[in-house]
């Protein structure tokens, strides 16, 4: 893994010079005062690189993130995009359990609604959520709410067919065994099918978490929004703020590593017992 | 097959009720949106009317539950069909009578009628959105993830080195890498398309990498016996195995990448495709040529999904 790295590394720099110098050059040509002379030289200092140089990346992030919780700075607005994300991602597992129990429960709630919970994923969300964010509006929830709900849209049917799938997961055997013990459905529920679900809870959170992510950023893009992380992309992509850009993506990177991990030390406390297996 | 016979036609008996309840509801809904249309202003008291449409929808609810039952073709796809047109209804009615706005939320017949007058555009929007853009990436990035899965099987040391960042890189928030692909790439549609391809990337070298390896040890030692070369222990054995993971990953990626597409769209584009022209008719308060592009967006986006479905059940008979 690190050898992977340091190649990489060693790439990056020949790809850099690669990627910017026909621009470069292009800049040169037309007359423009670089401040250089070559256009390899210019390669590492255009204002709106491919690929920025290393010390353009430094000076984006200290640009960016030097008081960590200013309300222009990436680390305050990553913050807030992984609050409503959280905030999402709880929201939509419960609807997801909810879901998940239904579906498990009644084959024509199965035959009637599950054709059309696939079909709500194939919905371009971002097209719903202004409609959704002025909806709300209207009803006084502004804010923080409208992009967890939009996050929760996205997050939710991972948790749900996942859920569904672990609370079948059971085999006939252990079914049979909780019927001789004359427990009821509801204990049956509780005792066997909770717990043998919650691997599955565990692997499907981890890949609602990160399409929560998309979900808040995108919600920040197309509502009207004062922070977050889709905020900054959106300015500075109208900007064309190219380093910025690259250093804001190296954030949304960082955190939806970071909140994925946060699933799985979850997942580590919550089912720690049943390691020795 | 005397149980299997009785059993299928016993809820056949019971399910008499269900189509008549449907069918009930369904043209009382109807009937229901016709009245409020036929009147000039929405009526002073919804409540009544909400109650009638939650009425409606209860009778439809239980002609649902009744035909939902047994084996048939019509039990599998009369209850999912009853549920969106009767939603379609309720929609249209309570709309109707709470008078909401068309600029706040279209009624579904508004939204019809939009659909057909802007379906050239539409059309063309949907080309260029799904088989330029989402289509070829969904096949570049499957072909470059086949391609990097087998090279991550064959050399160890990718596995160890390449495959951790593939699982690091998968948690990576999509809308985050756009801007920066289509300032670099450009405007044109060649920079969807590799959004596109990148976000299929991932989960089809994780799925791959992942059956590639569920390979039974017991199924290669014999391959090993009947000294088979390494070509053939891959075609009996390694390929068939990674392909269930393969499908699962296409699958999950079908819906992705039209999403994906439109959702690059939104960082720039020339003026064609399914995200620019909702992001513009949402800017011009045009909801309901919005919504008819949701509308195409979807249909496209559960065809293509059926499409891989279906192609997993020809390749791989006797799994569902």
């Amino acid at each position: 893994m690190l050898a992977v790295a340091l190649v990489a590394v060693l790439i990056y720099w020949p790809l850099m010079l690669w990627a910017n110098v026909g621009q470069a050059a292009r800049s040169l040509a037309s007359g423009a005062d670089l401040g250089c002379g070559t256009a390899l030289q210019c390669a590492t200092q255009l204002r709106n690189p491919v690929i920025p140089a290393p010390q353009q990346f430094a000076t984006g992030f200290q640009n960016l993130s030097v008081p960590p919780l200013a309300a222009t700075s990436a680390p305050y607005n990553a913050l807030v995009t992984g609050g409503e994300t959280l905030l999402g991602l709880a929201l939509a597992s419960v609807l997801g359990l909810v879901l998940a129990t239904l579906l498990v429960r009644s084959r024509s709630f199965e035959r009637a609604t599950l054709p059309w919970l696939v079909a709500s994923q194939t919905v371009p969300i971002v097209a719903l959520a202004p409609m959704l964010a002025v909806l709300l509006g209207q009803f006084g929830v502004q804010g923080f709410f409208p992009k967890a709900i939009i996050a929760a849209y996205i997050a939710f049917f991972p948790i749900a067919i996942g859920m569904a799938q672990g609370l079948r997961s059971p085999d006939p055997l252990q079914l049979d065994l909780m019927r001789t013990y004359r427990a009821s459905p509801a204990q049956t529920f509780r005792l066997l099918q909770i717990p043998a679900s919650l691997p599955y809870l565990f692997t499907s959170l981890k890949v609602a978490a990160t399409a929560a992510l998309v979900g808040s950023i995108v919600a920040e893009i197309s509502t009207i929004s004062f922070s977050g992380l889709g905020k900054m992309l959106a300015e500075n992509s109208r900007a064309s703020d190219t380093v910025a850009l690259w250093v804001i993506m190296i954030y949304g990177a960082a955190l939806g590593i970071a909140l994925v991990a946060l699933i799985g030390l979850l997942e580590r406390l919550v089912t720690g017992w049943r390691r020795p297996v | 097959m005397a149980a299997t016979s009785v059993s299928l036609r016993a809820p056949a008996s019971r399910s008499v009720s269900g189509w008549p309840l449907l069918l009930l509801s369904a043209l009382g809904l109807l009937a229901l949106s016709f009245v409020l249309a036929g009147r000039a202003a929405p009526p002073d008291s919804a409540l009544v009317w909400l109650l009638g449409v939650l009425a409606l929808l209860l009778l439809g609810v239980f002609g649902i539950r009744q035909s939902a039952q047994g084996q048939t073709l019509a039990a599998r796809i009369v209850p999912a069909a009853a549920t969106l047109i009767l939603l379609v209804l309720a929609a249209e009615a309570l709309l109707r009578a709470y008078g909401v706005p068309t600029g706040l939320i279209p009624t579904p017949s508004k939204v019809a009628l939009s659909l057909w007058a802007a379906r050239v555009v539409l059309l063309q929007d949907a080309y260029y959105t799904f088989v330029l853009e989402a289509l070829l990436g969904f096949v570049i990035g499957t072909l470059a993830g086949l391609l990097l899965a087998l090279a991550a099987v064959r050399f160890r040391f990718l596995e160890r080195g390449v495959l951790p960042y593939a699982a690091l890189l998968s948690s990576v928030p999509i809308v985050a890498l756009a801007p920066v692909v289509i300032k670099a790439v450009g405007l044109g549609w060649s920079s969807k398309t590799i959004i596109v391809a990148v976000t299929v990337l991932f989960p089809v070298v994780i799925n791959a990498v992942r059956g590639l390896q569920s390979a039974q040890p017991m199924h290669l030692d014999l391959m090993h016996s009947y000294a088979a070369s390494p070509t053939q222990v891959f075609r009996e054995v390694r390929w068939p195995s990674a392909l269930p993971f393969v499908f699962t990953a296409l699958r999950v990626s079908s819906t992705l990448a039209l999403i994906n597409a439109i959702v690059a769209e939104f960082f720039g584009t020339e003026g064609h495709g399914l995200g620019f022209r909702i992001q513009i008719e949402v800017g011009r308060f045009g909801l309901d040529i919005v919504w008819a592009a949701i509308v195409v967006a979807s249909v496209i986006g559960v065809s293509f999904y059926l499409l891989i479905s279906a192609a997993e059940r020809l390749m791989l008979p006797g799994r569902t």
